[in-house]
């Protein structure tokens, strides 16, 4: 159906030149300072491309034309929530992040409270929520690599990671700006392309793309929605949980001051919104020409499958070739977004922050995830990513919010809530596999964990660093003025 | 930079003297080249205190009040839409027979119609925290 062989072109050309990028960068990177953080020629628009490509993970690209094709309608939420994520990353994180000036959660957590417990604790889940996050990527890929070649998809992983590796050891952090940038422009192409090529395509020959609307009459009948509680609770885990997502908040480094934190955000908002509309369509599409795949469990494969279906012949596989080349684009955008800042967080705990530590941690940071996605099976990618994003919202985002905006925050409390959010989503998310998949049942209040795990993490936070409000560090005031004082007041003030 | 090796683990200890140039001191935003490095030996220290004048604090305090105050309010308003959107799609689901171009009005909401309005908030607030931050230097100076 896929012609396998352009499929392997389409591989090959992306794998080569993001390698070629890399060892590019290479020869310019030569210091720590190089490997930690991209140098700041990165203007916000720059920036925000870098972003972007490096949000935009395989749930984006395949999954949610997948969960648009299963669930229809509800599908739309994902797309919404993970661009209003980075709406709430805007009003409450992104200048205050900046003007702390950490480099990864971990220093911020430490910069605020001073605790080396803290601290630890804090990388650690950093740690998990990064594993976790890369394992659907390397899915992703093993799904691409088998439906488009034929090839064993635990080769797909493996290429994905082995890349990754090689380009962060190379480069480090330097390198891969410019390919992360290059990436979001490249998956916006090669999803927007495909699209309107099938549309033009339907239109000229006659065709309705919706079957006169007949698309949407299946998925909107009572009882084929998942329920307003998952809706919201999804909302919640994706809204709150990219404001804590390590790799993104990593990129705030490179804007120079807090004004250029906030307009890089903006930006990257509708670099987002334009983004999110093609996928929408395509899953629109796949719910017309390739509906099968909702039920025999290969609906992530929508967007793969849709141009042979309705083009078929040699334009078929080009179109099929470039969203192939898009795709891996995006895992391994993402994967080395993410492998840049678990090294980054290792190499400062583990090494002290040299260059060698840096490249020891990126082994680790890669090794261990292709373990786990070897020796996992794939879930629905959207799903599997907005199970990460519960996590960080109940963990992460409580002690960022509370750290900015509440001067009350302790040690004790920090630690205490973070416990609990991770302790409490983790075990909802665990015993979800073992209770049976009913919608409005006990299984989605599981699934989701979000709209009860987040307030109860905030709430203990709150609670406990009340009861120690004597512990309170010092200097919180100071803390508190280099967060929220604007530039140019604060440089004279220190 | 080279690294300092294991680093005093705290991380609020002022520096002794001061720094020759202060490590966390940023450059202009020019579009020149400028390298930008992680803390040296992993601990972030901070640099020379803000001044501990009770007047300053008070300052300070009431921009994070404003600050937090408008981006609660963007968020409240932009969440209350969305949520009042999620009720009237379960709880009204005749809507759906309302088409344009065949496709149904929620669809064209959900896929379409939240994305300038995220936007718009993203641009208001933009203006609005820049206006915050103006309206505290001018009492400072």
């Amino acid at each position: 159906m896929i012609n396998p062989t352009v499929s392997m072109l389409a591989v090959l050309l992306v794998s080569v030149s993001t390698v070629l990028i890399a060892i590019n960068g290479l020869r310019l990177s030569r210091t720590t300072g190089d490997f930690y953080v991209a140098s700041r020629t990165v203007r916000p628009w720059w920036n925000a491309s870098a972003i972007g490509g490096e949000y935009l993970s395989a749930a984006s690209f395949l999954g949610i034309a997948g969960l648009i094709v299963i669930s229809g309608q509800d599908g739309l939420w994902f797309p919404i929530g993970y661009t209003a994520g980075y709406l709430m990353l805007l009003l409450f994180v992104a200048a205050p992040l900046r003007r702390s000036r950490a480099y990864t959660i971990p220093d911020f957590a430490q910069i605020r409270l001073g605790s080396i417990k803290l601290r630890r604790l804090t990388s650690f889940l950093v740690v998990v929520i990064c594993w976790l996050y890369i394992v659907p990527q390397l899915h992703g890929a093993a799904l691409t690599l088998g439906i488009s070649t034929g090839l064993p998809g635990w080769l797909g992983s493996a290429l994905v990671m082995g890349i990754v590796c090689v380009t962060v050891l190379a480069g480090g952090m330097r390198s891969i700006t410019f390919v992360q940038a290059f990436q979001y422009w490249l998956k916006l192409a090669a999803l927007a392309i495909p699209t309107v090529f099938l549309l033009l395509h339907l239109g000229l020959s006659g065709e309705s793309a919706t079957l006169g609307g007949a698309v949407f009459d299946t998925g909107t009948e009572p009882g084929a929605s998942r329920g307003l509680y998952y809706n919201i609770s999804l909302l919640v885990a994706l809204l709150f949980g990219t404001l804590g997502l390590p790799h993104v908040l990593v990129r705030f480094y490179t804007n120079p001051d807090g004004p250029s934190a906030r307009k890089t955000t903006a930006i990257v908002l509708g670099l987002l919104s334009l983004f999110y509309l093609f996928p929408t369509v395509l899953g629109i599409l796949g719910r017309a020409y390739t509906p099968e795949l909702a039920s025999n469990g290969n609906a992530d494969a929508t967007v793969l499958l849709l141009p042979s279906r309705i083009l078929g012949g040699m334009a078929g596989d080009a179109v099929t070739a470039i969203i192939i080349g898009g795709a891996f684009a995006a895992f391994l955008s993402t994967s080395s977004g993410l492998v840049v800042s678990l090294a980054g967080t290792i190499s400062q705990d583990l090494f002290g922050g040299t260059v060698r530590g840096f490249r020891i941690s990126a082994v680790i940071a890669t090794v261990v995830p292709l373990g786990l996605a070897l020796g996992t099976s794939s879930l629905a990618l959207a799903g599997a990513i907005g199970s990460v994003f519960a996590f960080t919202a109940c963990t992460i985002c409580p002690l960022l919010l509370l750290g900015i905006w509440w001067r009350g925050l302790t040690v004790a409390g920090a630690i205490s809530g973070m416990l609990t959010g991770a302790l409490g989503c983790g075990f909802a998310l665990f015993a979800a596999t073992l209770v049976p998949n009913q919608p409005d049942s006990l299984h989605d209040l599981l699934a989701q964990p979000a709209a009860w795990c987040v307030p109860l993490a905030f709430l203990v936070m709150v609670l406990v660093s009340r009861f120690s409000r004597h512990r309170a560090p010092a200097r919180v005031d100071a803390v508190m003025a280099r967060l929220h004082v604007p530039e140019a007041v604060n440089d004279s003030l220190s | 930079m080279t690294p300092e090796g294991p680093v005093t683990p705290d991380p609020l200890a002022r520096p002794s003297a001061d720094p020759p140039q202060d490590p966390f001191r940023l450059p202009a935003p020019t579009g020149a080249r400028v390298r930008v490095s992680a803390p040296a030996g992993g601990t972030p220290r901070l640099p020379r205190s803000s001044s501990h004048d009770p007047v300053d604090t008070f300052y300070v305090r009431s921009l994070i009040r404003s600050q937090l105050r408008l981006a609660a309010s963007v968020a409240l308003g932009f969440l209350l839409l969305l949520v009042g959107l999620a009720v009237m799609v379960f709880t009204w689901p005749q809507i759906n027979d309302i088409r344009f171009l065949t496709i149904p009005l929620p669809w064209w909401l959900l896929g379409l119609g939240v994305y300038p309005l995220i936007l718009l908030c993203a641009f208001l607030f933009n203006h609005a925290a820049a206006r915050n931050e103006a309206k505290y230097r001018s009492i400072v100076r």
